[in-house]
């Protein structure tokens, strides 16, 4: 029988590794960045998913880390990999060549059909400030099986129209003719999906046929009004299952004792 | 038998000339070619071009430092240590850096074009992405797309619609041949063999795409050490000029089995260097301040250095506090 935490014996990054663990399938081959989809990767490895298999951009494939990586391109990432390449091998090795179900992203700014800015704040000809850019974040968005988006909720966050698109979520430009279009048309057969699910501090979202975002369950606390006053566009709350599943304590020793003891990202 | 043509850290970063197309050895925090982008500040090269897989530390010094007039590609920043390129966003939002966006795939599919020597390579990634708005084309926008700097493409990419399988429209992305291979790598043979001791990022790509390429190293070793794992090596002695020896030179990125990245400097590098006079400070203080690299490693300190370095073991330190337990 699973027991879940109650509230209060949780924090709310640990309810967010729960959640984004839960979003690993036993056998996916994920795609991670640096953080959150650390804990997640980890976490479900270590309960669920012990076949996942974790790349991280930098050239690791499939480690076996004894210690929790800060950063993709870590000697930590690397440890007992199945092989070690570069991001010749990662982006077009892996990820053109179809081997990623699940990419885990995260970024600035998000509209209702999972595209993200990571690059600018204002406009590109008059930027207030310059984020990271891409990375890899475009790239394995417009090409994993499905991918989790990690967000901040807040109503600037959640656009109706992004300052700059950096990755492609289920509408996109087909430039140069430059028509909003389904990712379909312009990804044809390497349309091999797109974003999945998204994790914030207050809810889940996940996205319909249409491949527009509803709520799908509240965090504990949190209403759906409260998730609605955060979003910017008008967002589909009919389909919200209620709340989120707290982490249970079997995961929460995981973290704890096991992915995190040096609290890194789990202060 | 080949041989190396060693030069000190001074001589080599004297070969760069004003305005030189640069690329650059790792990966964001790792395995940075740091000692030589100092030097670069201390001799005074401006109008750099750089290409960049992505970014780091190194190129926040040079971009800090007003070195850089060029700057293309995907991504900027000290990862969980300082989340922006706090430097490459002050200059591109003043107007002092032209810069153009590329994504991760972009840019590998541009550096493996160079390695290879075709002009262009393939990719279907990151398409339908303000990446490739034709109004945001960084470079055509400051009117360097018109096949007078043979390091820039007349065309951003364009688009091409496969003949052979029917597998729909998708990209075709220039090459880059920049001038100069920046390179660390931990150990080089005394023939001229490159090992690395972990992932490889772009490194094989950049040195066979740059027209000449300076490796900074740990140290020189026999090569016929080198040889007896020649798939763990990722360049041959014929694929690169000169070599430079400096120990700890990639510091504060980290380097496998040598160090860690030193993640103090770099979170403090990234929170003091916001402002243009931040940044002044810092290198007045670990740049100017110093006379050359070992001054600068005494400043660090034995304490410093000897938490940083790596176990033989794992190829990182179990001495640097990471977390709050």
């Amino acid at each position: 029988m699973t027991e879940y935490a109650k509230v209060g014996e949780f924090k709310p990054m640990d309810l967010l590794a729960a959640a984004a663990a839960r979003e690993v399938i036993d056998g996916d081959v994920v795609f991670a960045g640096t953080g959150l989809p650390m804990l997640a990767i980890a976490l479900a490895q270590n309960e669920h998913a012990p076949n996942a298999a974790c790349i991280y951009e930098a050239g690791s494939i499939d480690g076996r880390p004894i210690d929790l990586p800060t950063s993709v391109g870590d000697a930590r990432c690397a440890y007992q990999a199945a092989k070690c390449g570069g991001l010749f091998e990662t982006f077009y090795g892996q990820l053109h060549a179809g081997y990623v179900t699940l990419g885990f992203l995260g970024g600035a700014e998000i509209d209702k059909y999972g595209s993200l800015n990571t690059t600018y704040v204002g406009t590109h000809a008059n930027p207030k400030q310059r984020f990271t850019g891409s990375g890899g974040n475009a790239d394995i968005l417009s090409f994993a099986q499905r991918t989790v988006l990690i967000m901040v909720q807040e109503k600037r966050r959640f656009s109706e129209r992004l300052e700059y698109v950096t990755s492609p979520g289920w509408m996109v430009r087909n430039w140069p003719k430059n028509e909003y279009v389904p990712k379909k048309d312009v990804y044809g057969k390497y349309c091999y999906g797109g974003p999945t699910a998204c994790i914030t501090d207050m809810a889940i979202f996940r996205f319909d046929e249409k491949g527009i975002m509803y709520l799908d369950t509240v965090h504990p606390g949190f209403s759906a009004a409260d998730v609605k006053n955060n979003v910017d566009f008008d967002l589909d709350i009919s389909k919200c299952k209620g709340e989120t599943k707290p982490p249970t304590y079997k995961q929460l020793e995981i973290l704890y004792k096991v992915v995190d003891p040096e609290g890194i990202f789990l202060p | 038998m080949g041989s190396i043509n060693q030069l000190s850290l001074k001589e080599a970063v004297a070969l760069i000339k004003d305005g030189d197309c640069l690329a650059f050895s790792g990966f964001t925090i790792w395995r940075r070619p740091t000692a030589m982008c100092y030097e670069i500040l201390r001799q005074g090269i401006k109008n750099l071009h750089l290409f960049e897989v992505q970014g780091g530390f190194h190129s926040e010094v040079l971009v800090g430092g007003g070195a850089v007039k060029l700057w293309e590609g995907s991504w900027m920043g000290q990862e969980i240590l300082g989340k922006t390129g706090v430097n490459l966003s002050r200059k591109q939002v003043a107007g002092e850096v032209i810069v153009d966006d590329l994504s991760h795939g972009h840019a590998v599919a541009r550096a493996m074009a160079g390695a290879v020597n075709v002009p262009f390579f393939p990719t279907a990634l990151a398409m339908g992405t303000d990446i490739l708005n034709p109004e945001y084309d960084g470079f055509a926008n400051a009117g360097l797309r018109d096949g007078k700097n043979p390091k820039i493409p007349k065309e951003k990419y364009v688009t091409y619609k496969d003949p052979f399988y029917d597998m729909g429209e998708m990209l075709l992305m220039p090459s880059i041949r920049p001038n100069w291979g920046l390179i660390y790598a931990p150990m080089v043979g005394s023939e001229g063999t490159v090992r690395v001791l972990a992932q490889s990022y772009n490194d094989q790509d950049i040195i066979k795409a740059c027209d000449k390429v300076i490796v900074i190293t740990e140290e020189i070793v026999p090569d016929e050490y080198l040889r007896r794992d020649p798939a763990a090596n990722i360049a041959t002695g014929y694929e690169i000029d000169y070599v430079v020896v400096c120990p700890w030179a990639a510091h504060p990125t980290g380097s496998q089995f040598y160090y860690d990245t030193d993640a103090d400097f770099l979170r403090s590098f990234n929170a003091g260097t916001k402002k243009q006079e931040g940044f002044d400070k810092f290198a007045e203080e670990w740049i100017y301040g110093v006379n050359d690299h070992w001054e600068y490693l005494e400043k660090l300190g034995v304490k410093r250095l000897e938490t940083l370095r790596a176990s033989q073991a794992t190829g990182y330190s179990s001495r640097v506090k990471r977390g709050t337990r």
